[in-house]
């Protein structure tokens, strides 16, 4: 009996008891995800509001954002995209708290390390973003300099400069969250180098001819300009 | 305005008439400035109490200097025997932000400080002022009860195209008043305008850098000062530097051009039709200098900026102004042409569209060039034939379109 005792009722009696410690847990860990995800809809209705309100997809329709997400698969406007993602972060937010609600160690530890990550990824987003408006603000830029300074491949340059900054936006997001760090920077240079290296023996061996063709047929263009006063 | 400058004024007490000379590296030609208007204020207004002011914005190549030094040696040999009043001259760097406004904004406190009746400003890099000049700009305030004087020039045909294709129509379509050049450069003015120029709170913004010229004359003619214009004959300046970037250019006079529509919506746009402002000084035909104008590649320049720019147009341009650039597009006949009634339309969106802020001002302006470039050969193969009444019948035509199509502007301006 005692034995029977000791190896049968004892675990039952401890396991019983673990999941009466458990089991109030649990459910408040489910009537909190259950909040999270009202919260979280009625924060996404809100802020859906609010944005039509201020006429974000307009503005997002004129400064090239919708173009951008169309060109990556995302057919949503932006302000639904917005109040989705704020969404997601109230129910993820509710998540963690729920589960950490559980008093599990293991995923306790988890999660304080997933905390600790946090930041590095949204400083990585925020450096994403603005890589990306930098990156169309300087391809517009050199776009309209190079027109109007008659350059042909204007096109072709501005989105080299395009591409140029945002690889080097997506450089350092990839070095803030700990990706493959000194691989990121050396490929970058490696690439980087490695273009302007091409271009350079391109013009200097390949295409010397034309190179000096060009550049005296802008001479002569440069010396026998208008001489129109536009003022 | 510094110590010293402020101990010079109080030494020379109050003056009739001053002239301001704005300067930024001229030694080649302000000697020849200073000395047309010397012998100006010596010919014509010998009984007044004369000053000439240069404000210059730290000139490395002796600028400053040659003003101090030149004088009119002999006023005999330009007929004046009778002893005129004391000239007086300051020099002075001016303070603040570097450029043509802050330089004016030195002189206008100047004037404000001798209390001057009238005043002058002129180029520094002239070479066809004479002392007539002086008395043209500065008469018409001292005895014709004007406020504000602008210039009056024989121009080639093609010389001035900015002015002639968008600043002057745009400007008498906007306030009503024909005044033909009114970036010239050089314009007369009374004490009591440079007053009230000096009181207005603009001298930190873009006007103390650029757009000073379209700023004084939209000012006077906002606030209701008599104007007028003077002609002066040929405008000869130096050289500009090869390497000025037109589209700097054009961003620059539109932008500030837009600026003052912002701040005087309400005057202008109640206004409907134009009318002359009086002329004065006695008009003559004179021999211009040739202009080299390449039409193949100004027509190139036009074909890339729509290949290339035309996905920033299509957001603000109508779609009938849209499709009418791209078929023009590579067209190199001798009817290549951006009517009148298409160039204003385009002008009126693009401000619109700044005024809306569509997207960032510079880009949208500066986008403009390859328009304006297509618009200038467009006006060059119409006018090849045309003699200068002809070509200035033209601008007025192009003025009346400004007028007629103001509603355009105005419907959407508040929208």
């Amino acid at each position: 009996m005692n034995i029977f005792q000791r190896i049968i009722v004892e675990p039952f009696e401890k396991c019983y008891e673990k999941l009466l410690y458990f089991l109030p847990n649990f459910f408040t860990s489910i009537l909190l995800l259950i909040a999270g995800i009202l919260l979280a809809i009625i924060i996404r209705i809100i802020f859906q509001k609010f944005f039509k309100t201020i006429k974000l997809d307009r503005f997002s329709e004129r400064s090239g954002i919708v173009e951008a997400l169309s060109k990556s698969g995302i057919r949503e406007p932006l302000s639904v995209l917005i109040s989705k993602i704020i969404e997601w972060i109230i129910i993820l937010t509710f998540l963690v708290v729920a589960m950490q609600n559980l008093r599990i160690p293991t995923v306790e530890h988890l999660l304080e390390r997933f905390f600790l990550y946090i930041p590095n990824m949204f400083i990585a987003a925020f450096i994403l973003i603005i890589g990306y408006l930098l990156s169309n603000f300087f391809r517009r830029a050199v776009l309209i300099a190079s027109v109007n300074a008659g350059i042909k491949y204007s096109g072709l340059l501005s989105k080299f400069v395009r591409f140029t900054v945002f690889i080097l936006s997506c450089t350092m997001a990839l070095e803030q969250l700990g990706i493959g760090r000194d691989t990121v920077i050396i490929a970058f240079a490696v690439t980087f180098g490695g273009v302007i290296l091409a271009l350079a023996i391109a013009c200097g061996l390949g295409g010397k001819d034309i190179a000096r063709e060009y550049l005296e047929k802008k001479m002569k263009e440069d010396n026998k300009g208008d001489g129109i006063n536009h003022l | 305005m510094n110590s010293l400058i402020d101990k010079q004024t109080r030494e020379i007490g109050e003056a009739d008439i001053l002239v301001g000379i704005p300067s930024y590296n001229n030694a080649r030609t302000i000697g020849h400035v200073v000395k047309a208007v010397q012998a100006g204020m010596a010919k014509y207004f010998r009984d007044r109490k004369a000053l000439l002011v240069n404000s210059d914005g730290g000139s490395t190549d002796g600028t400053t200097e040659i003003v101090h030094n030149t004088t009119v040696d002999d006023f005999e040999t330009i007929f004046i025997t009778q002893k005129t009043e004391p000239f007086f001259k300051i020099v002075t760097p001016y303070q603040g932000t570097p450029g043509k406004g802050s330089a004016f904004r030195a002189i206008f406190e100047i004037a404000e400080t001798v209390k001057a009746k009238a005043c002058a400003v002129v180029d520094s890099d002239l070479r066809s002022i004479t002392p007539e000049w002086v008395e043209l700009l500065i008469k018409p305030v001292l005895e014709g009860g004007f406020d504000y004087v602008a210039p009056l020039y024989q121009r080639h045909k093609y010389d001035g195209t900015i002015t002639n294709s968008i600043v002057y129509p745009l400007t008498s379509a906007l306030y009503g008043k024909r005044i033909r050049q009114p970036i010239g450069g050089d314009f007369g003015f009374s004490g009591r305008l440079a007053g009230f120029y000096l009181a207005k709170d603009v001298w930190e913004t873009d006007v103390a850098r650029y757009g000073i010229d379209i700023w004084m004359t939209t000012t006077a003619i906002a606030n209701n000062f008599p104007v007028c214009q003077s002609y002066l004959g040929a405008k000869i300046h130096d050289p500009k530097d090869p390497g000025a970037d037109l589209s700097a250019m054009l961003y620059q006079v539109v932008s500030a051009t837009l600026d003052l529509m912002e701040t005087y919506s309400t005057v202008w746009k109640p206004v409907k039709l134009s009318e002359p402002v009086p002329t004065l000084g006695f008009q003559y035909d004179v021999g211009l200098e040739p202009v080299n104008v390449s039409l193949e590649r100004m027509v190139d320049r036009f074909s890339l900026g729509i290949k290339e720019l035309g996905i920033f147009w299509k957001e603000f341009m109508t779609k009938e102004l849209y499709s009418f650039f791209t078929k023009l597009t590579g067209n190199r006949k001798k009817t290549f042409r951006i009517p009148d009634e298409i160039w204003v339309e385009t002008i009126y969106s693009f401000i619109l569209a700044a005024h809306k802020r569509i997207m960032n001002r510079e880009h949208l302006l500066k986008s403009l060039t390859p328009l304006y470039i297509g618009r200038t050969a467009s006006f060059v193969m119409e006018t090849w034939d045309s003699d200068s009444r002809k070509v200035e019948e033209k601008i007025e035509n192009l003025r009346l379109m400004f007028e007629e199509k103001k509603d355009f502007l105005i419907k959407r301006w508040d929208e």
